[in-house]
């Protein structure tokens, strides 16, 4: 009896000290950034056609997961009415993205400036002054390409049928129906293009500098996975 | 002979004496040491804390030092200054990026990444409006947009559930209606640029009660000022009973319904003709009994039963019941509105004027429709 006391007693002592110990053991978990930010980049990827789209620049800068677009007219043959057409596109100019993934805050703000220069080698090229702001520091992945038309009055031929597909809703160079589908379409030719960072301390932003060739329709920013279209303003 | 209890108590005496040893030290030296590693989150608990030095942070176990950092920030990204040094209550939360520590105390976890884009409005206006007489919701979208975007809405009922959904344009408005009540849970999505979450509630207000109360579930009790009694048996239907049987008097009389085909809200009522005469009789709330299912437009008043020695009256909106015998009987009458009124009166047999009645049992049912 009394020893079965001692037993309890003593059992009791164990547990304790069982427990206390893995309450004290630092316990931890693995936590992976990279994948994070992944995630974020490629939710905004995904969803980057749909991004609700502004005209005035003031009204891009005062919102976030907006693209800022400017309207021009493009010229196609409609051979339905067997003529020569007119009708509006976008192109995207600039963007405020962002999304939130575990601990991770991915944003990125894009703004396209261009002008044409010579090469110090010769050659005539669009310079892509691209204004850049990034939440996080790094950009291990950035690429730039220029979308290179391979024959321009079939690309624009393919934005009218996109146009009256969407029921005559301008479409959008580069970003509609998706990034990259014309592309697979055969119509345009991604090309990588030589790039340059150049941070800003003053400003604090950085200025990422592309060099297109005059052909190109628009250059494309990637941070990869997320790849953003982006055009020269017209003048 | 060795048995089990013998080596039970060697091993506890055994573990309590490495414990009095191991209390003994600063800090407890039995607890296993931090894993180095880099890129995962820990939780420490006991006497950790962290102090910044001139080029590095040290994670202090007492005075052991378990682990060092390149830096030390806290959660909310404000790195500790040289000679500043972190200790937490009861655990420590530590995350370590790329060498560097994060601490918090209250386990919310660091954010990375710098905002560059300021906190903005959204690049749409939204005005919310509702109906009661339909219950109906509808959201109109204005902004200055290049082009029209597409716009979903889903709407959640208390346990998650999709009850419906719709879509409609930027600009332009989107509507839907909610054929029962409760309180919903709104999503308007449109991603990347549109995710709110809005509250529609969709419930019938009980007003002007006279002589009335209203219960959720069962009452046999005999109350002194009441003559109505109410049973609300929405949230039966909701949960997906098929029947309810709702007692209502001292007697455990009982009425036992079935679930209505169409509902927005539904309830019983149990009136007492007379409070004075029938001190002794425990058969209450059974003179007249009638059900008001109230639905997405209408308000349905269906006899259930009637008993007792006076003439009784049941109004609507007008006169819809006169027992015994007439002249006006409906047994079922349905008001198209969003205000449900109900009231029970007893007549004596010698009173003809039905606006003087006695035993007045009144409640009056608002459907209401509105954003939370």
């Amino acid at each position: 009896m009394w020893s079965a006391a001692y037993g309890l007693v003593a059992l009791a002592v164990v547990a304790f000290v069982v427990l206390y110990a893995a309450a004290h053991a630092p316990s931890f978990a693995a936590v992976n950034l990279a994948d994070q930010a992944y995630d974020a980049k490629k939710w905004l990827a995904q969803h980057l056609p749909s991004v609700f789209k502004v005209y005035e620049r003031e009204r891009f800068h005062g919102h976030t997961n907006v693209a800022w677009v400017q309207r021009v007219w493009a010229t196609a043959y409609d051979y339905r009415r067997r003529e020569w057409v007119q009708f509006p596109v976008l192109l995207p100019l600039g963007y405020r993205l962002e999304r939130a993934r575990g601990d991770v805050i991915y944003q990125i703000h894009l703004e396209a400036s261009c002008r044409y220069v010579a090469l110090p080698r010769g050659g005539p090229v669009v310079l892509y002054e691209v204004e850049l702001m990034h939440s996080l520091d790094q950009l291990p992945w950035l690429s730039v390409y220029a979308a290179v038309p391979r024959n321009l009055t079939q690309y624009y031929n393919w934005l009218y049928s996109l146009y009256r597909a969407l029921r005559y809703r301008p479409p959008t160079v580069g970003l509609d129906p998706r990034v990259g589908a014309d592309v697979d379409a055969g119509l345009v030719e991604w090309t990588k293009v030589e790039w340059a960072l150049v941070y800003d301390a003053a400003s604090g932003t950085a200025k990422l500098y592309a060099a297109a060739p005059p052909s190109a329709l628009y250059i494309v920013v990637e941070d990869y996975p997320l790849a953003i279209p982006l055009a020269c303003p017209p003048r | 002979m060795i048995a089990f209890r013998d080596i039970l108590i060697f091993a506890g005496l055994a573990a309590f004496a490495a414990a009095v040893i191991a209390s003994l030290f600063p800090a407890g030296e039995v607890v296993t040491p931090v894993p180095a590693c880099s890129d995962c989150a820990f939780k420490l608990t006991g006497g950790y804390w962290i102090r910044q030095y001139g080029n590095y942070a040290s994670l202090y176990l007492g005075t052991r030092e378990a682990a060092r950092y390149g830096w030390a920030y806290r959660a909310d990204g404000r790195p500790l200054s040289i000679g500043e040094s972190v200790t937490c209550g009861t655990a420590m939360y530590l995350w370590v990026m790329n060498g560097v520590a994060y601490v918090s105390c209250d386990g919310s976890p660091p954010k990375f990444g710098r905002d560059v884009l300021g906190t903005a409005p959204l690049p749409i206006r939204m005005y919310f409006d509702s109906d009661d007489l339909r219950c109906s919701f509808s959201i109109r979208f204005e902004g200055d947009l290049a082009r029209s975007e597409t716009v979903s809405v889903y709407v959640y009922d208390e346990e998650g559930q999709l009850v419906t959904s719709a879509t409609g344009r930027v600009p332009g408005s989107v509507s839907f209606s909610l054929p029962k009540s409760g309180v919903f849970r709104v999503h308007i999505y449109a991603p990347p640029s549109l995710d709110e979450w809005r509250t529609a509630v969709a419930r019938v207000r009980v007003d002007h009660l006279l002589n009335a109360e209203v219960f959720a579930s069962n009452n046999t009790d005999r109350l002194p000022y009441t003559s109505l009694k109410i049973f609300d048996l929405t949230d039966y239907w909701k949960k997906g009973y098929r029947s309810v049987t709702v007692y209502v008097n001292p007697a455990g009389q009982s009425f036992t319904l079935s679930a209505p085909a169409e509902y927005f809200a539904d309830f019983l009522l149990a009136w007492e003709e007379c409070r004075e005469c029938s001190q002794r009789d425990d058969a209450l709330y059974v003179d007249e009994v009638w059900r008001v299912t109230i639905t997405q437009t209408a308000g349905i008043y269906t006899h259930i039963s009637s008993q007792g020695s006076y003439r009784h009256l049941v109004y609507a909106d007008r006169i819809i019941w006169d027992w015994p015998w007439g002249p006006w009987m409906y047994e079922h009458y349905v008001l198209h509105s969003y205000y449900i009124p109900a009231t029970m009166c007893s007549l004596s047999p010698y009173n003809h004027d039905p606006y003087d009645c006695d035993e007045l049992g009144e409640v009056d049912f608002a459907r209401e429709c509105h954003w939370g």
